[in-house]
């Protein structure tokens, strides 16, 4: 392991790291723009330029190796500041000024290294008026991408991004020098499956994102780490949010799963966590649905669970370890109630490691992988359809979305044969007909685990409280911003996430042992009972130790 | 000195290209020249320029799908170089040179003249579509400025006057 001085940090890194990886690693930021972790090296920008004592010129960061004994001046070397400043004159000699009505503001590697440089000399000789592509400064290449190719520092991520990673190879420089711009064949649609990723690895404003542009300044957002919901590859996501709103999901980085990359379908899901059509508890009355208070709403699910001549309960490869966990013990351990999954295999999708290869989306939920550790039965449409007939007793739907059959006539035909109680968020026709429905929120306003279809137990964090909840923090405590309210059933009537109503339940029917008080301690009760949670621990799940988003990461320093 | 007409394939013809068998032997020979089917690309797009006159979207998509490449990454190849057409070019394509020493030896008065003649400028073409006329920089031909190319002809030691008559006989004869 080559071990090397950069501007007086000494540090030691695996053999092939760059001077750009091993900078950042002794906590010195080498500036950079075309180089990307995860994409091939091309050294084009010429912003990473670095002294390497006894080397006659200036290497670049991203394509020069760490060597043993290696002396590197960054800060410290008057020659390399001179070209770094060069450099940035070069591209801001075209790049506009618009940076006060530009969506990457605040995300701009090439805004954020002009600040940074802030105190140098640095002017510029250009004479002439910035060059300028007519008809291309907002330009709908695709269903998603914005492009404005003013903006552009042709540092050819994008490029990269569609030939390597996506194997689209659809995007293309055209033209030569200063004329260069980005495009795809022919002016076709830009219809990439991952398109989204050219946005994010676009350092500048050039290419931007139709649906969330303009909508949020990046500032303004905080970043929750969190799982993509939308297949069983279980990409790691931050879920983007402000004042209680979604605005969108970003890729967070995970070698093992999907490097720094996000699929379109996943990240457009992003919108939906804000639908919540339901908000407070209700019973079918005469004809109509009738609101009631939490506690009025546990206490009859609890007597009809009491009562019920037969259990059967829907569960749901969407709920997470710890309410899929708390589900099959209470009501099937417990209460001898029956248990399905259902599970849909949905549409194809794939992603790519950070090794190269193609992960393959097995099912359309993100943890069906931990129904099936857990021992339940996962059922298909049919299985379900199955499960669902003749049955007169009690039927629980903890998730109405468990499956595309259960909006079918015939899954409501089915149903209307006995009591039915349902948590859902969106609006559904089982949850509108169910005799008690218990509103539920968004993965934004719950946490827990999901495990991947690689076997990956991965954490999801709380971004922020259901509507009218009391927030808890991941250890269970309650946020300092509500400290006045000692029950997180103090604001009756609102959505309550899964996990919180099963563990209410448990209090109700008098099973102790289930009666925790937050996901955390159901993780631990399950990875202690549990053969395929043995061992882990909460606290040391990946992805939510305290770590910087990748976009973060990039501005080191 | 008889210069071949470029007889480019109207944009219709041109919409999907189907490479046929003459074709496909000449790419085939092409390709195994090189060790990968990458660096092939530029022959065979001189080839299809060849062939066809110019480049269009359409032999863009056969060249891609032949060397499996993408197709954005081929028109990004024939953007790049200047000497490839992504329009159909004129029956005449003028490429006059207008560097030092042409310059020195009368091109500027052959460049006034031409436009005037013509009635275009430099990257335009006669409404009739026999004439393109092409502003270049060195031909390498100095010994016999000034230099017009015409075509893949070289015209050397050109004045007003055999330019003329160069014109007259291209015209003449479409």
């Amino acid at each position: 392991m080559p071990k090397l001085t950069i501007d007086g940090h000494e540090v030691e890194v695996a053999a092939g790291t760059n001077l750009i990886e091993a900078a950042r690693a002794a906590g010195v930021a080498i500036p950079y723009f075309c180089y990307h972790p995860y994409l091939a090296v091309v050294g084009q920008c010429r912003i990473c330029m670095v002294e390497v004592a006894g080397q006659p010129r200036l290497a670049l960061g991203c394509a020069t190796p760490a060597a043993d004994g290696m002396v590197v001046k960054v800060e410290d070397s008057e020659r390399a500041r001179e070209a770094r400043e060069a450099v940035m004159e070069f591209l801001l000699a075209n790049h506009p000024l618009d940076c006060p009505v530009c969506d990457q503001a605040g995300e701009c590697l090439l805004q954020d290294h002009s600040m940074s440089e802030q105190g140098s000399k640095f002017t510029t000789h250009m004479a002439e008026t910035r060059r300028t592509f007519p008809g291309y400064e907002r330009r709908l290449i695709g269903p998603h991408v914005v492009q404005n190719q003013n903006r552009c520092i042709h540092c050819s991520r994008c490029i990269r991004f569609t030939r390597e990673i996506s194997e689209t190879a659809a995007l293309t420089y055209k033209s030569r020098g200063n004329s260069t711009f980005i495009d795809t064949f022919d002016g076709s649609s830009f219809d990439d499956p991952m398109s989204g990723c050219a946005t994010d690895v676009c350092p500048v404003g050039a290419l931007t994102l139709r649906e969330t542009r303009f909508r949020k300044r990046a500032w303004k957002l905080r970043s929750t780490p969190s799982v993509c919901p939308g297949c069983s590859i279980g990409c790691n996501i931050f879920i983007d949010h402000h004042e209680r709103v979604v605005y969108r999901f970003t890729p967070r980085e995970n070698p093992a799963i999907n490097a720094t990359w996000l699929c379109d379908h996943g990240r457009f899901l992003a919108e939906s966590l804000n639908e919540q059509a339901y908000l407070t508890p209700q019973h079918q009355g005469p004809g109509h649905p009738v609101p009631a208070a939490w506690g009025e709403a546990l206490a009859a699910v609890g007597a009809l669970l009491r009562g019920a001549a037969s259990l059967r309960v829907v569960a749901s490869a969407n709920m997470s370890n710890e309410e899929l966990f708390l589900a099959r013990e209470l009501f099937g351990r417990q209460l001898k109630g029956e248990i399905a999954v259902p599970v849909a295999a949905g549409e194809p999708r794939r992603m790519k490691n950070g090794r190269g290869e193609w992960l393959l989306a097995k099912d359309a939920h993100p943890n069906a992988a931990g129904a099936r550790r857990l021992g339940l039965d996962t059922v298909d449409g049919e299985g379900l359809s199955r499960f669902l007939y003749g049955g007169a007793g009690l039927t629980l739907i903890l998730d109405p979305e468990a499956h595309p059959f259960l909006a079918s006539p015939e899954a409501l035909r089915l149903l209307r044969v006995g009591t039915t109680v349902v948590w859902a968020r969106r609006s559904h026709p089982v949850a509108d007909g169910a005799t008690w429905l218990l509103p539920t929120p968004s993965i934004a306003s719950n946490e827990g685990t999901f495990t991947s279809s690689t076997g990956a137990v991965q954490r999801f964090a709380e971004a922020f409280a259901a509507p009218g909840t009391v927030h808890r923090t991941a250890t269970g405590g309650m946020s300092p911003d509500c400290p006045t309210i000692a029950s997180p059933w103090g604001a009756p009537g609102e959505a309550r996430p899964l996990w919180l109503v099963l563990s209410a339940l448990a209090r109700e029917l008098g099973t102790k042992t289930l009666d925790l008080a937050s996901p955390a301690e159901v993780f631990t009760l399950m990875a202690r009972s549990e053969k395929g949670f043995a061992g882990l621990v909460w606290e040391a799940l990946g992805g939510l130790a305290p770590q910087q988003s990748f976009r973060e990461r990039q501005h080191v320093g | 000195m008889s210069t071949r007409p470029i007889e480019a394939a109207p944009p219709r013809t041109v919409q999907t290209v189907t490479f046929d068998a003459t074709m496909d032997a000449r790419i085939a020979e092409l390709r195994q020249r090189y060790p990968t089917s990458r660096a092939a690309l530029l022959p065979v797009l001189w080839l299809c320029q060849e062939r066809y006159g110019w480049i269009s979207p359409g032999v863009i998509r056969a060249v891609a799908e032949r060397l499996g490449e993408s197709p954005a990454f081929v028109e990004g190849v024939v953007t790049f170089y200047t000497m490839y057409q992504t329009a159909p070019p004129a029956r005449y394509v003028l490429q006059v040179c207008t560097t030092l020493s042409c310059a020195w030896t009368g091109a500027r008065e052959l460049v006034a003249h031409l436009k005037e003649r013509l009635g275009i400028g430099f990257g335009e073409t006669t409404p009739d579509g026999t004439f393109q006329l092409v502003g270049v920089q060195c031909l390498g031909a100095c010994g016999r400025a000034p230099v017009i190319q015409i075509n893949d002809d070289y015209y050397e030691d050109l004045d007003v006057a055999r330019l003329d008559a160069i014109l007259d006989e291209l015209s003449g004869r479409r």
